[in-house]
């Protein structure tokens, strides 16, 4: 089974940056990881390839630096990585997103799945995968939990509200990947032997015949007007007295503040 | 000169980070109070090579650069000490020395259990009449026939409780023990092997550090290490390594006392306002973050020294009397950042704080460091 894997390198939670003029994240090699969800995706396929044999091609759109979450990938069993990478792609939104990922995908060929994570932890709409089913004209399952099946149709099983749903689609198709699974870490060899044995691709527009009216900004259908941080204000309060006088004036704030009645 | 990491010890350093985040922070109090040793931990540890880190290949290790190495060591430590000291010694005094001045059968038979995990090494030099004074050994290795009858008496063995494979060091020759000075592979089970009592150490609590006593141990000749009087050589080669594997550790004792301390001064309000507000506290974290960055690139520059093949011994030395100071004043000034919170056992900087401590005696003392950087110094030619 041919299986490609779209990951993204996303800004760590407590590192978030907004450049202050375009809204748009400001990355740097130390502050980004690979988006978790996608490591989901990544083990199910190298789950599918341990039982259907195959390769795992990982791909990626962004900046230089997000060649890192192409080498995690390496290290824990794709066995190629593409770096999709074009200053014209700054400030792509899902959709113009979806197009240069398509693109990439139409350039690689030959493929049976294609793998998302469910979202991201960083822009979280959720939207990359589906949209990139939409582009490429392919099936699309989300929150993908079991994959059977090899040749024609593959036996899909997902949860949704309470109910295990059994699904079968036809190959080539798309997945979104429910995170619902462990991930594990790629060991020092696993790690020491992606950069001996691989090495990383990397593509621009011109290499995919891209649009560049398609991607970035002009690609973009939405763009962010403005931002405005959210502060949490935490106080604490503490309640004196004995034990009885305690609980009295908890139970009274309480209900003051609408949490009891 | 180029001061940047590559991505592939990015990588690396990512993965301990992980690794040492989900698996050790959740437990490190835990085991340090209960001087327990997390053998759950060890075993995932062992899988991801970490007991392997520089041994070749062909033995199941991983074939790390030294800065990839140190890079580990200080993740692990700057969570939990304890298995940073334990991956230290099992790496750099046991494991490599091993695969230095091993014999092909040697190496063939030690090295794949110890570079697994499925292993653990010990380094036994300290007695209680020779510290400092190597040469004071009082452990004897008599040869019989195919074997040599060891009796010997070390304390303060790291890792004593649950080593399998020891590098034991002792005198062939009794009359003149600096020409008897040998090392020598012993394996726990042998009969007369026993392991003494625990140290009750104030730091480092879930590192079983125990006294190890040898009584008439038979011991194959083959499992001599290095010819008869090579000891002194082998003991010098793993503590020139080692050094720099202990450093790596204090960097990240130090870096985990500044990252707690930090996190404390952003929350704690005294005068209405959080501490890391007050000039006199940053001006504490801007000493220790100096400190720590210094302590980092002087072992960093010694692994890269010893990656390049050059001559370790000064600079390995400077790296780790630098880094072990470092960890101390540190960890103590994030004591005093907490107040008297900074002296409970509710909040991790005391645990940094024991542990730090031991970064200036073990593997050579301050003043032995002192003694040998001088002699690097005063040895060399003007320019
Ligand atoms: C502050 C801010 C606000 C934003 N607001 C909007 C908005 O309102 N509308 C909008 O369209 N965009 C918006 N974006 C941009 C958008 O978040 C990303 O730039 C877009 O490229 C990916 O969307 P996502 O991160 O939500 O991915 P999701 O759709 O959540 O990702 C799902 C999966 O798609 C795959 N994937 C996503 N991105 C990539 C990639 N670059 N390379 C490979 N695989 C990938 C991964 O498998 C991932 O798990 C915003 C960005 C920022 C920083
Ligand atoms: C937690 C822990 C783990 C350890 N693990 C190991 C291990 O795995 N294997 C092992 O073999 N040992 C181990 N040790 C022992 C450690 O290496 C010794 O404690 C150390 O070498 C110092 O020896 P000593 O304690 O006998 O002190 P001493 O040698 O008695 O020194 C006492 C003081 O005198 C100073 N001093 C001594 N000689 C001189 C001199 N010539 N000039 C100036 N000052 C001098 C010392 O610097 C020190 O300040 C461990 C110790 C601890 C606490």
């Amino acid at each position: 089974m041919e299986i490609i894997v779209c990951i993204k390198q996303v800004v760590a939670g407590d590192r978030v940056k907004i450049d202050p003029r375009t809204y748009s994240l400001v990355r740097s090699a130390e502050s980004s990881h690979i988006n978790p969800f996608d490591l989901f995706a990544l083990d199910m396929a190298v789950q599918l390839r341990k039982k259907y044999a195959g390769s795992i091609t990982a791909l990626t759109m962004g900046p230089k630096i997000s060649e890192e979450v192409l080498w995690e990938a390496l290290s824990l069993g794709a066995d190629r990585a593409i770096l999709l990478s074009d200053p014209r792609c700054a400030a792509s939104d899902t959709l113009a997103t979806s197009y240069v990922l398509g693109m990439g995908i139409r350039k690689i060929g030959r493929f049976d799945l294609i793998l998302c994570g469910m979202r991201t932890t960083d822009g979280d709409t959720g939207q990359v995968g589906p949209q990139l089913a939409e582009e490429l004209n392919l099936p699309h399952i989300g929150n993908v939990e079991k994959v059977e099946g090899e040749r024609g149709l593959l036996r899909i099983e997902r949860l949704t509200d309470g109910f295990r749903e059994i699904l079968e689609v036809s190959l080539p198709a798309l997945l979104t990947v429910s995170p619902r699974r462990t991930v594990r870490l790629a060991s020092l060899i696993e790690i020491q032997d992606a950069f001996t044995r691989c090495s990383i691709e990397s593509w621009n527009l011109e290499d995919l015949k891209a649009d560049p009216a398609k991607a970035g900004i002009s690609g973009s259908g939405t763009w962010v007007e403005g931002l405005t941080p959210l502060t949490q204000e935490k106080s604490c309060v503490l309640i004196e007295g004995d034990p009885r006088q305690q609980a009295k004036s908890l139970l009274k704030k309480l209900i003051e503040r609408n949490l009891l009645s | 000169m180029d001061l940047t990491l590559s991505i592939q010890q990015r990588q690396i350093r990512r993965m301990a980070r992980q690794f040492a985040k989900t698996e050790l922070a959740p437990i490190a109090k835990e085991i340090d109070e209960e001087g327990r040793f997390p053998w759950e931990a060890v075993e995932k540890m062992g899988a991801l090579n970490f007991f392997g880190m520089q041994a070749p290949r062909r033995y199941g290790g991983a074939e790390l650069d030294s800065i990839s190495y140190c890079l580990v060591i200080e993740e692990i430590s700057r969570l939990c000490a304890s298995m940073g000291l334990m991956l230290a010694v099992h790496n750099s005094v046991v494991v490599f020395p091993l695969n230095q001045f091993g014999s092909d059968e040697q190496k063939a038979k030690f090295l794949p259990p110890l570079a697994s995990g499925e292993k653990i090494g010990a380094f036994c030099l300290t007695e209680p009449n020779a510290g400092s004074d190597a040469m004071a050994i009082e452990s004897t290795a008599i040869r019989d026939g195919d074997s040599y009858i060891v009796n010997a008496n070390k304390i303060f063995v790291t890792n004593g409780g649950v080593a399998d494979t020891l590098i034991v060091f002792v005198s062939v020759n009794p009359e003149d023990v600096k020409k008897g000075f040998s090392a020598i592979l012993v394996e726990r089970g042998t009969p007369g092997f026993e392991v003494g009592l625990l140290e009750n150490n104030c730091g480092m609590r879930a590192n079983p550090v125990t006294s190890i006593v040898l009584t008439d141990c038979r011991v194959p000749r083959t499992n001599l290490l290095g010819r008869e009087g090579d000891g002194f050589k082998v003991a010098m080669a793993a503590l020139d390594t080692g050094r720099i594997g202990i450093a790596a550790q204090a960097v990240g004792i130090a870096q985990g006392a500044l990252d707690v301390s930090l996190k404390y001064a952003k929350e704690r309000i005294q005068f209405r306002v959080p501490l890391a507000r007050h000039q006199a506290i940053q001006m504490m974290l801007a000493d220790m973050g100096t400190m720590v960055e210094a302590a980092r690139l002087l072992t960093l520059k010694a692994a890269h020294v010893r990656d390049q093949g050059g001559d370790l011994s000064g600079p390995s030395a400077m790296a780790k009397l630098f880094a072990g100071r470092t960890a101390s004043k540190v960890a103590s000034m994030g004591v005093q950042i907490h107040g008297g919170y900074g002296y409970s056992k509710d909040y991790p900087i005391e645990r940094y704080f024991r542990d730090a401590r031991v970064t200036e005696i073990y593997e050579g003392t301050n003043e032995i460091q002192q003694i040998v950087i001088a002699r690097e110094l005063l040895k060399g030619g003007e320019d």
